[in-house]
């Protein structure tokens, strides 16, 4: 099964300096509870050191033990995704574009101005990650083309039963054509039998 | 269909026919001259006939490729049956469904020439109806064979895409047990991350499980950063020639992604434009079932009609009645007299 383990937004300032988490989510449910403080900032470090390496204006994956983070840097905004080894890297990228440009939406130039982590929650980004857990969802083009597949299928189903169809309406037409000649000599014997009984 | 398949069941009785016809001619005509009339009448049977022999080779023809198909398409079912896990004959399975294509669009598009031959030949000459019964028949015949084929290759093609499909779960249900080995190609996009992903996998394989060794982790993790900082310059030469192919193949894979579902789309509009042809035969068909019914009914109401009258007229037919009673003292007064 696919899976989203966090997404995080990190302003990322050109050099030096570390990166500044603005907004993030993350699902440890499948850690235990006294794991998960370490696990969160093992994921904070993580995503500093990958964002301050991801050049503006590029996307990159690292393989990280049995993660991987995907990095996408937009004029200095940053978006995380950690994900495990079956996420398709295309959804996990176009996932990463619908965040950010989310955020552009809804917090504007805001963020050029924050110089500490923000702390509170952005709930937006809490529900994609529940959301985007099926990659079809974050990408359209997946859900589009299992949709066709699913519909190809269906037809050929379709299709086959339409030949089966054609077979018995076949069938049907003969015996119709045997009903009308049995009926039609029916007929001709009562006719037969009205003309000469007037003989008698 | 008087033309069986195969030509093992056609015997050839040309010699036969040949050797009658020579005597009849001698024994009609004796003194006219035989050989000039039989020159004369030789010459319009010839181009006719090489006609018909042109068209028997190109039918022959076909029928051979219709058969080395089909040879072909054997071997196909047998190597896509034959498909495991692991030992995957994929190119020569789809090298062999490629030369399969080929034959059956060329083979197709001679049976339509073949067609259009006799079609052609047929409307010039004066040809007996029995030629063009024949030609049409074993056209007819090449076409019914060339769509069998064609209906088996895509049986084999949907069993090879579901045998796939089986074989893809199972490897799935394998590997994602043995996941703890990252063997990525992203990973030399970070030497960095991969050498200190590499000391933490020499530790167990499950990280997170291991509450107690993540921390631990971190720390050694924070001093190789230290550590490798100088390094970091070298690196990011290397990272920044590696990002390239990861935007090209991003890229890529969405432009992929793109044609895959334009070519699904046209598949599903000749799909659905079959299934329109298909149906308003049918249609046909159902309306003719119709016609049948209604004379059927309109056959039955006038019988009954006519035994209702029949009835009638037995039940209230006085002088019938009369006439029978007369019948029957007539036996009975015979009957009497003999016995009595």
């Amino acid at each position: 099964m696919v899976k989203i383990t966090a997404l995080y937004v990190m302003k990322c300032s050109p050099e030096g300096s570390d990166p500044i988490i603005l907004a993030n989510a993350s699902d440890l449910s499948s850690f235990g509870f006294f794991q998960r403080g370490s696990v969160r900032e093992f994921l904070v470090f993580v995503s500093r050191t990958v964002s301050k390496r991801t050049p503006p204006g590029q996307r990159q994956s690292v393989q990280h033990a049995e993660y991987k983070v995907h990095s996408y840097n937009r004029n200095g905004v940053c978006a995380l995704g950690f994900m495990d080894d079956h996420y398709p890297v295309r959804s996990a990228f176009s996932l990463l574009n619908q965040v950010l440009d989310e955020y552009q939406k809804n917090f504007g130039d805001s963020w050029k101005t924050v110089q500490a982590d923000n702390a509170e929650q952005w709930p937006y980004l809490d529900e994609a990650l529940t959301r985007f857990q099926d990659p079809a969802e974050a990408d359209k083009l997946l859900k589009v083309q299992r949709e066709l597949d699913e519909t190809k299928i269906i037809i050929h189903k379709t299709i086959d039963s339409v030949l089966e169809r054609g077979v018995k309406l076949d069938s049907l037409v003969e015996k119709s054509s045997d009903l009308s000649a049995a009926s039609q000599m029916f007929y001709k014997q009562a006719k037969r039998t009205n003309q000469c009984c007037t003989v008698l | 269909m008087s033309v069986k398949s195969g030509n093992a069941s056609i015997r050839d009785r040309t010699q036969e026919f040949l050797g009658i016809a020579e005597r009849v001619k001698k024994s009609v005509s004796p003194q006219n001259g035989p050989t000039s009339s039989g020159s004369k009448r030789e010459e319009p049977p010839r181009p006719a006939m090489a006609m018909q022999s042109e068209f028997n080779r190109r039918a022959s023809k076909i029928g051979f490729g219709i058969h080395q198909t089909s040879q072909k398409l054997a071997k196909l079912a047998k190597l896509a049956k034959r498909t495991s896990v692991f030992d995957d004959p994929t190119m020569e399975i789809q090298e062999l469904t490629a030369v399969i294509k080929q034959d059956i669009t060329a083979l197709n598009s001679a049976v339509v020439d073949l067609q259009y031959l006799s079609n052609s030949r047929n409307e010039s000459g004066n040809i007996s109806s029995d030629t063009t019964t024949h030609s049409t028949t074993v056209v007819d015949d090449l076409k019914n064979r060339l769509m069998s084929a064609t209906k088996e290759f895509k049986e084999v093609l949907t069993m090879r895409t579901e045998n796939l499909k089986v074989h893809e779960n199972r490897r799935q249900l394998f590997s994602s047990s043995a996941s703890q080995n990252p063997s990525n190609p992203f990973v030399r996009q970070r030497p960095l991350a991969a050498k200190s992903a590499a000391s933490n996998s020499a530790a167990p394989p499950l990280p997170w499980a291991n509450g107690a060794q993540s921390s631990s982790q971190l720390f050694p993790k924070n001093q190789m950063d230290g550590e490798s900082q100088p390094l970091l310059q070298q690196q990011q030469n290397q990272q920044q020639q590696q990002m390239v192919p990861l935007q090209d193949s991003y890229m890529q894979s969405r432009a992929e992604a793109l044609q895959n579902v334009e070519s699904t789309i046209h598949e599903l509009s000749n799909i659905f434009n079959q299934l329109a042809t298909l149906v308003s035969q049918q249609g046909e068909i159902a309306i003719r079932i119709d016609e049948n019914m209604d004379d059927t009914l309109a056959n039955v109401e006038g019988a009954q009609g006519a035994l209702l009258k029949y009835l009638n007229s037995i039940s209230s037919n006085w002088w019938l009645m009369i006439k029978i009673f007369f019948v029957l003292m007539f036996f009975l007064m015979i009957f009497l007299f003999f016995v009595a």
